[in-house]
């Protein structure tokens, strides 16, 4: 039987949903599950890590741990990883996962893969299946090692609905911080806006949108239905969002209930970020813009005549 | 400050990709710089124009269009230029890349090594950081900005999970650098005349002082099985016409087809 390790995804003190779903898939796979948390302030959240589906909980908690540093961060997990023998250590989608999971199949001497959709393990044999270029394909990849290190890629694995664990806690030390690579200072995002990684809608928005103006028009009807409110690379580089706003593959991977691409021509790279989503609008000028290629729904019309439609309409139906 | 940028060759990710029996059909691909690698190799010759950087780029991979892809690195500014070229190295993975990356550092003397965040045809995002690892060296990734404090720290900031990261680095050290943090230069007619005059240091694994066995070709970590076609998603329904009555057939749609609002 194998052994999983799961990073809990912890932002601003919150466990994020992608640990139950981690959690669910190392249960459905028949293995044993155990959840390695780090950070500072962590006490409170050893009930949801229990009910999120762990068996063990490797917890680090120290005032030093507060903000992330990606040579401490991968020493807790290791350490857990060789405390509880983990075959497999997978991270959900994030870039404290991306930075640290190489680190930690160096140190493990595992092999390592990012953004894998699904993991087959057949005796001692680990198979994954992941994209590559942009989407474009899919790979099967075998794992030589016996051991794996894994970015999961958002929205991969379901939580299953029953899921629970059983609470044992083992507390890991601090690790020694890095002297080399010191974090001064953490710019944050905003606060109370809504997280685009575990949002069920997303509505990003695109050139059409023009300026600021249009941007806001957007964001009203963001925040109407309570979506997060991404954006494409070509609003970001306008400077009218923010780089921690940006959908695609250099920026945010999401995969909502519901996608609205609007004013969003559809760039490879976007189109690698939004795809697993499980149903997609798309509102766009141009007949031939390439999202409508993905989209369940396209509207061909302009954003400043069909937003404040759709606003209406939506809130129709909510009444 | 002696920087060591590294570039990959990839495949055009605009072309389309067909696979066929579990490989990808080579025939009609293009090769180009991977995209992060160009901001990597801008970031690099920022720094040589605003801090008297010495600049050198490494490539890993032969063949025409590998070369082309270095000449593309000079025509931007970088000055000096290796090429690790053997045969054993097609479809090497990030591990291996990584020891031999390592091996490449060892033969210079670097203070920086600053690579793209990953490469367009395996989407890893894993060679740098592995690299650092190796090498016992701090690392960064995902960087938005590199400010210069002095010749042994830099300030670079990153983004994260929660916001965006200063760091202060003590060099030597590796970043890994995302496509905002720069807008990489169009090399200029001179400079691509220039670069064609430009020698490259050409090495296989012997002259580097390794071998394939050494860097763990032989005994790759993973590997790829097959290649597959993508689950694409199909185009939808699209409507056209006015904007009042598709856009309210839409919102029908939505709540009671896809029952997703």
């Amino acid at each position: 039987m194998a052994n999983v390790l799961v990073v809990a995804d912890i932002k601003q003190g919150v466990l994020k949903g992608s640990t139950a779903e981690l959690l669910s898939k190392a249960k459905a796979l028949g293995a044993e599950t155990a959840v390695v948390a780090i950070g500072s302030g962590l006490e409170s959240l050893i009930a949801d890590l229990v009910s999120a589906g762990s068996d063990t909980q490797y917890i680090a908690d120290d005032s030093k741990l507060e903000l992330f540093s990606a040579g401490p961060y991968a020493s807790c997990i290791v350490d857990a990883a060789n405390q509880f023998g983990a075959d497999l250590v997978w991270f959900g989608f994030s870039e404290s996962g991306k930075a640290a999971a190489p680190r930690v199949a160096a140190q493990l001497d595992a092999a390592c893969a990012t953004e894998i959709t699904d993991v087959m393990l057949d005796g001692d044999q680990i198979e994954i299946v992941r994209p590559a270029i942009a989407n474009k394909v899919m790979q099967r990849v075998k794992i030589n090692t016996g051991q794996l290190v894994a970015v999961v890629r958002a929205g991969a694995f379901e939580a299953a609905e029953a899921i629970t664990g059983t609470e044992n806690v083992v507390r890991l030390s601090a690790p020694a911080p890095d002297l080399k690579a010191v974090i001064r200072e953490l710019l944050s995002d905003a606060s109370g806006e809504i997280d685009l990684a575990d949002a069920d809608v997303v509505i990003s928005v695109g050139r059409g949108a023009k300026d600021q103006a249009g941007v806001d028009l957007v964001k009203e009807l963001a925040g109407d239905l309570k979506a997060g409110f991404g954006s494409s690379r070509a609003m970001v580089d306008g400077g009218f969002m923010a780089h921690n706003k940006q959908v695609g593959q250099t920026g945010k991977i999401v995969a909502p209930t519901l996608y609205m691409a609007i004013g969003i021509s559809g760039a490879i790279q976007h189109l690698a970020g939004m795809s697993g989503s499980q149903v997609i609008l798309a509102v766009n000028k141009d007949p031939e813009a390439p999202i409508f290629n993905v989209a369940d729904y396209g509207i061909v019309g302009d954003l400043f005549e069909v937003v404040p439609i759709l606003r209406e309409e939506i809130k129709k139906l909510r009444n | 400050m002696k920087i060591l940028t590294t570039i990959k060759k990839v495949v055009d990710v605009e072309l389309t990709i067909r696979v066929e029996n579990g490989a990808i059909v080579e025939d009609g691909l293009q090769y180009v710089m991977n995209a992060w690698d160009e901001n990597a190799v801008e970031a690099a010759v920022q720094l040589k124009e605003n801090n008297q950087a010495e600049t050198t780029l490494v490539s890993i991979g032969g063949g025409e269009d590998n070369t082309k892809i270095i000449r593309r690195g000079f025509a931007m500014g970088i000055e000096n230029g290796i090429q690790i070229d053997d045969p054993a190295l097609a479809g090497a993975d990030s591990f291996v890349y990584a020891n031999v990356l390592q091996k490449v550092y060892e033969k210079g003397s670097y203070d920086l090594v600053i690579t793209g965040k990953q490469a367009q045809d395996t989407d890893n995002g894993q060679t740098g950081i592995i690299l650092a690892e190796r090498l016992g060296l701090p690392c960064v990734s995902n960087v938005v900005a590199i400010e210069v404090i002095d010749d042994q720290h830099l300030k670079v900031s990153r983004l994260g999970d929660a916001g965006t990261e200063i760091v202060e680095l003590t060099l030597p050290a590796v970043i890994t650098v995302t496509d905002s943090i720069n807008e990489p230069r169009l090399p200029q007619m001179r400079g691509l005349m220039m670069a064609k005059k430009k020698k490259i240091e050409v090495m296989d694994l012997a002259a580097l002082g390794t071998s394939y066995d050494d860097v763990g070709g032989t005994t790759p970590k993973s590997q790829i099985a097959e290649f597959m076609k993508s689950e694409t998603r199909t185009a939808g329904q699209k409507f056209e016409g006015d904007p009042a009555e598709i856009t309210t057939r839409v919102v029908a749609l939505l709540a009671n087809e896809a029952k997703v609002l």
